[in-house]
């Protein structure tokens, strides 16, 4: 009875000895223009119900970005004859268009397996439907073994391309409370609305985590030329005559003395 | 420094593409070849999609070929008539190409399919060029050279319509120029190429046309039809990258004129010699790619 009661007492007090984890974005809003060739992130935050968490042992940090849900098509290339061409295309459906992680140390070391699991920590636990286009095999048993094939090998495609990344470090613990993480968006970081999480871990038990949103957007000229690209496409077609028309006469003015 | 491609969704070094602009440029003008089939590789090498080095193309040759025209048109070197009939049977043929360029690439075998067409093009002109070359280059200066037979193709006389075509001072049916357009049309539109290299050996060797109004008038054909092939390509696939072909074309234009001035310095046997090697050089780097077995088996496409 006893025991229960103490046993009891301690499960109720747990919550209020959890540590908090909150996290603010230095700019939620990234611009990719003309001249994009990556840009830094700083996440910024703040842990409380841990004393000094820099010292003491055994506190670590993990973040997540994940960048818009994006169809994907993955192509397995085929010998035929002599040459290589693809093979029948498998859809990606709803995978992140860029994926990057931080963390302090090696995420297997810091989060238990069904919590990197729960949470997709890291490339090898994302969940990719790599369902198959056409039916390439004839029993469902193997073509769940193919598309699994075809789900690792887009994973690690899109770690070569740099949008899915596990990196270990950029993580800084600053003075008390509070960190900072500092990723790196790649040049070919998609545009779209990306979700920021951070999770808090202490031994091995998470004991906080905390969202926050980001926004990557085109600006500048291209973004309005890729607009008109695939809204107007008429119009972006008889206006790119035009001005290559155009840019030819000036072409032969300019070089009509020499 | 780096500029991000709006169509092509790449970031590229402009300077690159200024130099690989005015290396083709160069070329051209010193062979006095469009140059758009070097292009195509080119672009494709340095890791644009192959659907946009095509597409993009297209608008750049409109470009070149005006700037071209202009000259042929002052001195009055240009075949309405003649042009018109082109016109005429390329406006079918690019609807064609943009119809097959779109079913291969709904098949996801446009890369493959635009790399073969390159192949057996560069291919056969390459070599047709180098046979002619060394043939020439090998005989003896002295040795008289073979006289061109002057029979006229036969199977022209007898085609229906045949009219005159003031400026070329012939008399043909217009049947066979439209086939021509029509023909050119859909290499123009699979390939991003002007079609020169097919349209003036063509109108020189069986429509007889004379030597001074050949390139005139090729010109105002590709005008037409690589504009129509830019807009269909633009409506249709999304494939037209107006940065990127502004971009050649400044390096092109530069090229050219430099071109133009180191062609008058070779003799034309060495010239055709020299340009059958760099056309056999480009085939044989997309057969090197085609066949040797990949980095990576899987390739990624999609975006947002």
């Amino acid at each position: 009875m006893r025991w229960a009661a103490i046993l009891s007492a301690w499960f109720m007090l747990a919550p209020a000895q959890a540590a908090e984890i909150a996290i603010a974005l230095t700019n939620d809003h990234v611009e990719v223009d003309t001249g994009f060739s990556g840009a830094r992130l700083t996440l910024f935050g703040a842990i409380s119900g841990i004393e000094a968490p820099a010292a003491s042992a055994g506190v670590d940090i993990i973040s997540v970005i994940r960048g818009p849900a994006t169809q994907f098509q993955i192509r397995r290339l085929l010998k035929r004859g002599p040459i290589w061409i693809p093979g029948n295309t498998h859809a990606i459906k709803d995978a992140p268009g860029l994926y990057l992680t931080n963390a302090n140390r090696p995420i297997t070391d810091i989060a238990p397996l069904p919590d990197q699991a729960l949470y997709s920590l890291g490339t090898d636990f994302l969940i990719i439907d790599a369902t198959q286009g056409h039916t390439e095999t004839p029993n469902a048993a193997q073509s769940g073994v193919h598309n699994n094939l075809f789900a690792k090998a887009f994973v690690t495609e899109a770690k070569d391309a740099g949008l899915y990344r596990d990196r270990i470090g950029g993580v800084e613990f600053k003075k008390g409370a509070l960190f900072a993480i500092n990723v790196y968006l790649p040049a070919n970081t998609p545009v779209g609305d990306y979700s920021v999480a951070v999770y808090l871990y202490q031994d091995g038990v998470l004991l906080g985590r905390d969202e926050a949103e980001l926004m990557v957007n085109k600006v500048g000229i291209e973004r309005r030329i890729f607009d008109l690209a695939h809204n107007q496409p008429v119009t972006y077609g008889i206006l790119s005559v035009v001005i290559s028309l155009f840019a030819g006469w000036i072409a032969a003015l300019a070089f009509r003395k020499s | 420094m780096l500029i991000y491609l709006p169509i092509a969704e790449i970031p590229v070094d402009p300077f690159v593409i200024l130099f690989m602009g005015a290396v083709v440029g160069f070329l051209s003008g010193m062979f006095g070849v469009g140059g758009g089939f070097l292009m195509t590789p080119l672009l494709i090498f340095y890791g644009i999609p192959p659907a946009i080095a095509v597409g993009t193309q297209s608008s750049q040759i409109v470009a070149l070929s005006v700037s071209g025209v202009l000259v042929h048109l002052k001195r009055k070197t240009v075949d309405f008539t003649m042009g018109g009939f082109l016109v005429a049977g390329g406006s079918v043929g690019v609807v064609v190409g943009i119809f097959i360029f779109r079913y291969f690439r709904a098949m996801g075998q446009i890369e493959t399919f635009i790399s073969l067409a390159y192949i057996i093009f560069l291919g056969l002109i390459g070599s047709l060029m180098m046979v002619e070359s060394v043939r020439t280059l090998l005989r003896a200066p002295d040795a008289p050279r073979p006289r061109r037979k002057h029979r006229s193709v036969e199977w022209m006389a007898v085609m229906p319509f045949a009219m005159r075509f003031r400026r070329s001072q012939i008399y043909i049916s217009p049947i066979p120029p439209i086939i021509l357009g029509f023909f050119v049309g859909v290499l123009s539109a699979i390939m991003g190429v002007g079609g020169g290299f097919i349209m003036i050996p063509v109108m020189l060797y069986i429509l007889k046309m004379p030597t001074n109004v050949v390139i005139g008038t090729s010109l105002f054909q590709i005008i037409f039809v690589t504009a129509i092939a830019t807009v269909l390509h633009a409506a249709a696939n999304q494939t037209v990258d107006i940065v990127l072909s502004l971009l050649l074309l400044s390096g092109g234009v530069i090229g050219a004129q430099i071109g133009a001035r180191a062609g008058r310095r070779l003799k034309g046997e060495q010239l055709r010699a020299l340009l059958a090697l760099i056309v056999l050089g480009v085939c044989a780097r997309l057969v090197f790619g085609l066949v040797t077995p990949p980095a990576s088996p899987f390739i990624v496409v999609g975006g947002p």
